[in-house]
């Protein structure tokens, strides 16, 4: 499975004119808007302050979209000279914008709440901030036209400008997003205690430390940029051996650093690292079957739920426990479990292939689930209930009973999986793999023993979600059915896209963006999927190979440049025909 | 290598899965599933007709409740399987089109149940909230098709497909968050109430205005496909794309009709499937899309009467599998399997006989 | 420098291993207390933390708790202990690894005192000795689980305790209710893979054997089915005399419109579980829901005197529509006691900055005896059960979502005044 086979070609072009690609931005922009509004987003964004009393990300959002509207038409580079750009950002902003005031237009004549349930009067105060309609909606106007201005002009700076800018405020929305994460961090050392109380208050962000964190990003990047090619000229003078020293130095640096955060940061960050830790494990595992072996499984959460389970049923402290093993016995036990159960797995669907396939591996993880939930395997898996009192691991006479502790064990394990992953993908085995992806009969004319290779890749990959399962169960002390649902599949498929098939570390890219910032953004977990719907979709249209592509990818990618151009040709054009 | 290049050095490697037999072990796993499965079937069905637990009236209520709900399994099967026909890719976010058309002409059903005009004018509200159901599913599809499947039209690969789980996603989560988390009860006026007595059976009237309206539904649509002359080009479309290009049909027009016909139905079906069962909220589409999807495949994907009969099926099996197969052998609590069932018969159908009920090996065309 | 560098970062690695052994004993202004004191300077908030499931299919039921809790605080107007109240409320999405999550957030919190909720045992499960741990006292308000509070619980238990009864307290009543009031001597229950229904359905079935009465057909659906024709027409052939399906509210009410459509269920009594006592079964089920009979606690004017009708006048004031779930009686009393038991052992000096010992907390908590709560009495024993079951039986009266208000639609048809 690759994404840039050209299976029939249709090339058109046609141009659009400046101020029609203008209004048709704005327009999408607008619309855009008021999904945000209609979905509840809005709303929702507005209870959280990024700076206390003065901005919250509701209005932040807002902002950002008609900021947008400016950046998409002036980063276009329709016209040559900085005026008409910043015309062109004026207009597509209040174009936007008066898009966007159809939503309080509509919400002030007649009452939408009945229908849409996040056009409540809050909502509807925010959108005319406060004030009536008509001043309001006034406002919005402007507020559009101004930011789009702003966007456009953005675009026109020079990168030395536009650099610290924009880092800076990036640094300050950070800082007030993950108010609740830094401020505990930040309070709880002495030392830090004097930066916290400049920054924050107890409700969150100051507009004082909003300024001094934008200021002091904003020179940072300035000094580094100015001193960069200096720095670069010097380094490279180095003799060579230097130079390689100097930079294991600081990988090293920037890795024992790395493994030191969890420490500082505290339980929650420990605890959220460990979720990803544990999805970026699962994630190679599928990795080898989609990415490398391009088998499309969305079964995959039933090796998890196979590890999870024979670790609880070999440890636990329970009436359905088989055995009373330590951890480090049951693990393996366990990821051999899972091999077999991918084995297993993977012999009646051999023949599946494509769409096909992953329809009929979703049938089996179904399957499994739904045997773990029901009465009829209850009085061997505890049914609903689940298994409790699972200890956790123990080395000597010392527990890894936090989450700080467990992260490091999934650290570990990760790496040791990380590198198998790694020398497999490398290894014959793997080529095998790469060549039933690219093609299975010409794989299969090769004198590849398709049957092996592919039960090999089922196996493998399901030992991976064996040990991330039995981790799991560790990590909670108590297994539920209701833990194993296809959702799991599909956001360790989706981390595994976004973050770029077949790449290692786009896994662990993948996992963060997608496991790890909602974890920490959990008050927004109604809008988890909504966000990972939009990134499956955004990614596969924007940049198709992924945030972290691999280097086997990006080599073909070089070569195939020419192909790709064609076909991304093919498909814009094939966009604008309509 | 273009496509047909491709399929020529297909062509040339002569049956390709003949060596899997010499793999004894695997061949020995599939027969035991096949096995398993048989004795299952047949051993519950002993059991059950020696426990004689259901008189025949019942039995003859598990089959319409198999039927209701398998007319609503086709109607949603016909989109999956027409896309397919056409463009050979699973539309996966078609279930959650479904749900669009049918959550939005909730709000049109209630009102007009509200103000007694569905219980005053049956026939009237009724198109109202088919044909609106109809639009939003359309106006879905339409969406669906143009970010999700036209731009790797030309492209052969997975990419539309995962593009289309994403697109699942975000109509889930987008119709959550602007009709709220709650179930929603459609409303149930006084004609659909009530059971008709039939040679000693009694048949609820929701289930017959449900079946016969799939039904002409369904008879629809056949015309369509079979008589018109659009009908006439997306056949030529589904046979060879390119070929029918050359005879100048405008593949795009024809993929955009075939995209229509399948929301079309789905509208239908996502209404008939809340007036059975009454409820409707973000989820509620997804379900019986993987089920219809199932009678898809069951039927021969790409198969129009295959669809249809592959739906009615599985509602059968479905309704009457848990007490004649499960409750015979003396699983407890079979109800709960009922998905397991349908489950277990798309896997079972896509590893034996990916071709289906009544399909050619259309599956061998893909990859 | 590295030296020091590396002698820091060995005080901070021996510190996060410390912190996995037992607390010691510490003393910080007037207060000594084994667990840990929690010092909040002049003018800080005291932080309250909360875990519900707040998101996805089950949110009403967190929220509901949550404006219980909220409304409690109002009460008091948001201070304790001169005090303002920062009430940080997560969400569990009622799940064991949501509720871990979500207690490892609540427990780096600084100032945090105690812990609210949630509503699903699984959550609790996971949850509460991760809060222990950090010596804080956890109250659940709709966990249920009767593992929980059992007398054989685990010391990583003991800082749970609750505000609602036990499922076995639940299941007991409504089986007497079956057996002695309704003279019913065959059951069917119905559950729908949750722990909570499972529990339920199982004690209820299992009071009902040891009364003497024969439980014909304990079935299982799942939560998203839609046609329940097939399963009823199964359980009707044993010919129940109740069906009992204490599951919520999407499947119960395809349970409640499908039944009157088979027909050998015509002599069958339908009866329903607590968690049925909300507008979205009328959302649900329509009409159909006229008529319909659950078990629930009883929360009667004429047994808790006025407080909930005052109660629920709060909630509709404060966010413009009525209570949407069933469980916020005993968030508010939960919030009440902890109110109360902070108020109770917080220790203020000259300077203004307050003393919270959490071993006292955890103990005055547990030693709530005889409060008039809104849903029941509380008396919390040394388990941490402290709700206890008042039976009743309410009665839907109306189908239309906007006529409900417990006491009215449903009314209460069991204990007969």
């Amino acid at each position: 499975m690759s994404f840039d086979v050209v299976a029939s070609s249709r090339i058109e072009q046609r141009q659009i004119t400046p101020w029609r690609y203008i209004a048709q931005t704005g327009v999408q922009i607008g619309l855009l808007g008021i999904f945000l509004g209609v979905v509840g987003i809005l709303g929702m964004f507005n209870k959280r302050p990024i700076i206390v009393g003065e901005l919250t990300l509701g209005y932040a959002t807002l902002g950002l979209v008609f900021l947008v509207a400016g950046i998409l038409v002036g980063s276009r580079r329709l016209f040559a000279s900085i005026p008409q750009t910043l015309l062109a950002g004026l207009v597509a902003g209040t174009i936007a914008a008066t898009v966007f005031a159809l939503l309080p237009i509509a919400m002030s004549l007649i009452s939408l709440r009945s229908i849409f349930v996040s056009l409540d009067p809050t909502l509807y105060e925010m959108l005319t901030f406060g004030y009536r309609a008509p001043v309001g909606i006034g406002q919005i106007i402007c507020l559009g036209a101004v930011l789009g201005l702003l966007g456009a002009a953005l675009t026109e700076l020079p990168r030395s400008v536009r650099r610290p800018i924009s880092g800076g405020l990036v640094a300050a929305a950070l800082a007030g997003l993950f108010q609740e994460l830094l401020r505990p961090i930040l309070a709880n050392s002495k030392v830090s205690k004097p930066l916290h109380d400049l920054l924050y208050t107890w409700g969150g962000l100051t507009l004082r430390g909003a300024i001094t964190i934008f200021a002091v990003t904003a020179i940072a990047i300035t000094v580094y940029d100015l001193s960069r090619d200096r720095f670069n000229a010097k380094f490279q003078s180095l003799p060579s051996p230097n130079r390689r020293r100097i930079r294991w130095g600081f990988l090293a640096a920037a890795i024992f650093l790395c493994l030191l955060f969890p420490l500082y940061a505290g339980h929650f960050i420990g605890q959220v690292l460990l979720t990803v830790g544990l999805f970026t494990l699962m994630g190679m595992g599928l990795n080898l079957e989609v990415g490398i072996a391009g088998l499309l499984d969305l079964g995959f959460v039933a090796f998890y739920a196979v590890g999870a389970y024979v670790t609880g049923l070999l440890m636990a402290d329970s009436p359905f426990a088989l055995a009373h093993m330590s951890f480090w016995e049951a693990m393996p036990i366990a990821v051999l479990c899972s091999v077999v159960m991918g084995v297993i797995f993977g012999i009646p669907v051999l023949k599946v292939r494509g769409d096909y396939l992953a329809v009929a591996t979703m049938g089996l993880g179904e399957i499994v689930r739904v045997i773990v939930l029901s009465d009829a395997a209850a009085p061997l898996l505890g049914g609903a209930k689940g298994i409790l009192q699972i200890p956790r691991p123990v080395i000597g006479d010392f527990h890894l009973n936090n989450p700080v502790l467990l992260f490091y064990l999934t650290l570990v394990a990760s790496l040791v999986a990380a590198y198998a992953a790694w020398r497999l993908e490398e290894s014959r085995l793997g080529r095998a793999w790469k060549a039933i992806r690219d093609d299975e009969d010409v794989a299969q004319a090769l004198g590849i023993n398709l049957i092996q290779v592919k039960l090999l890749a089922y196996g493998l990959g399901a030992a991976f979600a064996g040990l991330a399962g039995s981790i799991f169960a560790v990590m909670l002390g108590s297994i539920y059915p209701h833990s194993f649902q296809l959702i799991i599949s599909i956001n360790i498929l989706a981390l595994i896209i976004v973050g770029g098939l077949g790449s290692l570390p786009g896994v662990a890219l993948g996992a963060i963006v997608l496991i790890g910032l909602p974890e920490m953004l959990r008050e927004f977990g109604e809008f988890r999927y909504l966000f990972y719907g939009l990134a499956i979709v955004a990614v596969m249209r924007l940049k198709p190979e992924g945030l972290w592509p691999s280097a086997s990818k990006k080599r073909e990618l070089r070569i195939d440049a020419e192909t790709l151009a064609v076909q991304q040709g093919a498909a814009t054009a094939d966009a604008k025909t309509t | 290598m273009t496509a047909i290049e491709k399929a020529g050095v297909k062509a040339r490697i002569p049956q390709i899965f003949g060596s899997l037999h010499k793999f004894t072990y695997v061949e020995a796993v599939l027969w035991l599933v096949r096995i398993s499965v048989v004795a299952v079937v047949i051993l519950g069905t002993i059991g059950t007709l020696i426990k004689g637990t259901y008189s025949s009236s019942q039995w003859f209520a598990f089959f319409t409740f198999g039927l209701t709900i398998g007319g609503v399994y086709a109607l949603i099967a016909l989109g999956y399987t027409m896309v397919y026909g056409i463009l050979r890719l699973i539309n996966f976010a078609h279930g959650d089109i479904t749900m669009t058309g049918a959550f939005s002409a909730f709000f049109l059903a209630r009102s007009f149940d509200r103000s007694g005009f569905l219980d005053a004018y049956p026939v009237t509200s009724m198109v109202a909230i088919m044909l609106l159901s109809m639009a939003v599913c359309t106006v879905t599809a339409l969406v669906v098709e143009r970010i999700c499947y036209r731009p790797f039209r030309h492209v052969a690969s997975l990419a539309p497909l995962i593009c289309a789980i994403g697109a699942s996603f975000v109509i889930q989560h987008t119709f959550r968050g602007m009709f709220g988390n709650t179930v929603r009860s459609y409303p149930d006026p006084e004609w659909m109430k009530g059971t008709i007595e039939l040679a000693g059976f009694s048949i609820a009237i929701v289930q017959l205005i449900v079946f016969g309206m799939a039904i002409t539904a369904m008879l629809v649509l056949y015309l369509i496909v079979q008589k018109t002359k659009m009908g006439t080009a997306m056949r030529a479309v589904s046979e060879d794309r390119d070929a029918a290009a050359l005879m100048g049909i405008d593949s795009n027009k024809v993929i955009i009709f075939t995209f229509v016909l399948g929301a079309c139905m789905a509208g239908i079906g996502g209404v008939l499937y809340c007036f059975v069962y009454k409820q409707i909220y973000f989820f509620s589409g997804f379900l019986p899309g993987i089920k219809a999807f199932s009678a898809a495949v069951l039927g021969g994907i790409g198969n129009i009467p295959g669809a249809m009969l592959g739906g009615v099926f599985l509602g059968i099996v479905e309704s009457m599998g848990p007490p004649l197969f499960l409750d015979g052998i003396g699983i407890p609590a079979p109800y709960q399997l009922r998905d397991l069932i349908a489950f277990t018969m798309l896997v079972l159908v896509l590893v034996f006989r990916p071709q289906g009920l009544l399909g050619e090996a259309l599956a061998k065309k893909r990859a | 420098m590295i030296k020091e560098f590396l002698k820091g970062t060995t005080a901070v690695v021996a510190a996060v291993l410390l912190s996995a052994a037992a607390l010691a004993a510490e003393t910080k202004g007037p207060v000594t207390d084994d667990l840990g004191v929690v010092e909040i300077p002049k003018d800080a908030p005291i932080v309250i933390g909360g875990y519900w499931v707040i998101t996805g299919p089950d949110a009403n039921l967190g929220i509901d708790s949550q404006r219980g809790a909220e409304i409690a605080f109002d009460e008091i107007k948001n201070t304790i202990a001169g005090h303002p109240i920062q009430f940080v409320v997560e969400d569990d999405s009622c799940n064991a690894e949501g509720g871990q999550t979500a207690a490892t957030k609540l427990a780096s919190l600084p100032n945090i005192v105690a812990v609210l909720g949630p509503a699903c045992s699984s959550a609790a499960t996971a949850a509460a000795p991760i809060l222990w741990k950090q010596g804080l006292t956890d109250i659940g308000t709709a966990t249920t689980a009767p593992s929980l509070t059992a007398p054989d619980r685990k010391p990583d238990y003991f800082g749970y305790m609750r505000t609602i009864y036990s499922d076995l307290d639940q299941g007991f009543n409504d089986a007497e209710y079956f057996y002695k009031e309704l003279q019913c001597k065959t059951l069917a229950t119905i559950h729908d893979g949750s722990p909570y229904a499972s529990q339920l359905a199982k004690a209820a079935a299992d009071h009902f054997k040891e009364l003497g009465g024969e439980v014909v057909a304990e079935e299982a659906v799942t939560p998203t089915d839609v046609d329940m024709r097939p399963v009823l027409t199964g359980i009707a052939t044993k010919k129940p005399c109740v069906l009992y399906f204490p599951i919520f509210v999407a499947a119960a009410a395809q349970i409640i419109r499908q039944a009157p459509e088979v027909a050998d269920l015509k002599d069958t009594k339908i009866i329903g579980g607590s968690s049925l006592a909300a507008p979205g079964l009328l959302e649900a089920a329509g009409d159909s829901a006229k008529g319909f009979v659950f078990t629930n606690v009883d929360i009667s004017p004429e047994v808790m005197g006025q407080k909930y009708p005052e109660f629920v006048n709060a909630y509709k004031e404060k966010y413009g529509e009525g209570p949407t779930n069933s469980f916020h009686a005993h968030a508010y009393d939960a919030a009440k006691i902890l109110a109360m038991a902070i108020e109770q052992v917080a220790k203020t000096d000259d300077s203004g900055t307050t003393y919270i010992g959490k071993k006292a907390l955890h103990d005055a908590l547990f030693a709530t005896k005889g409060y008039d709560g809104i849903s029941g009495p509380i008396n919390c024993n040394e388990h941490g059960q402290c709700g206890a079951f008042n039976f009743a039986v309410y009665q839907f009266t109306d189908g239309d979502p906007a006529t409900f208000e417990l006491g009215k639609n449903p009314k209460k048809i069991y204990p007969k005044q």
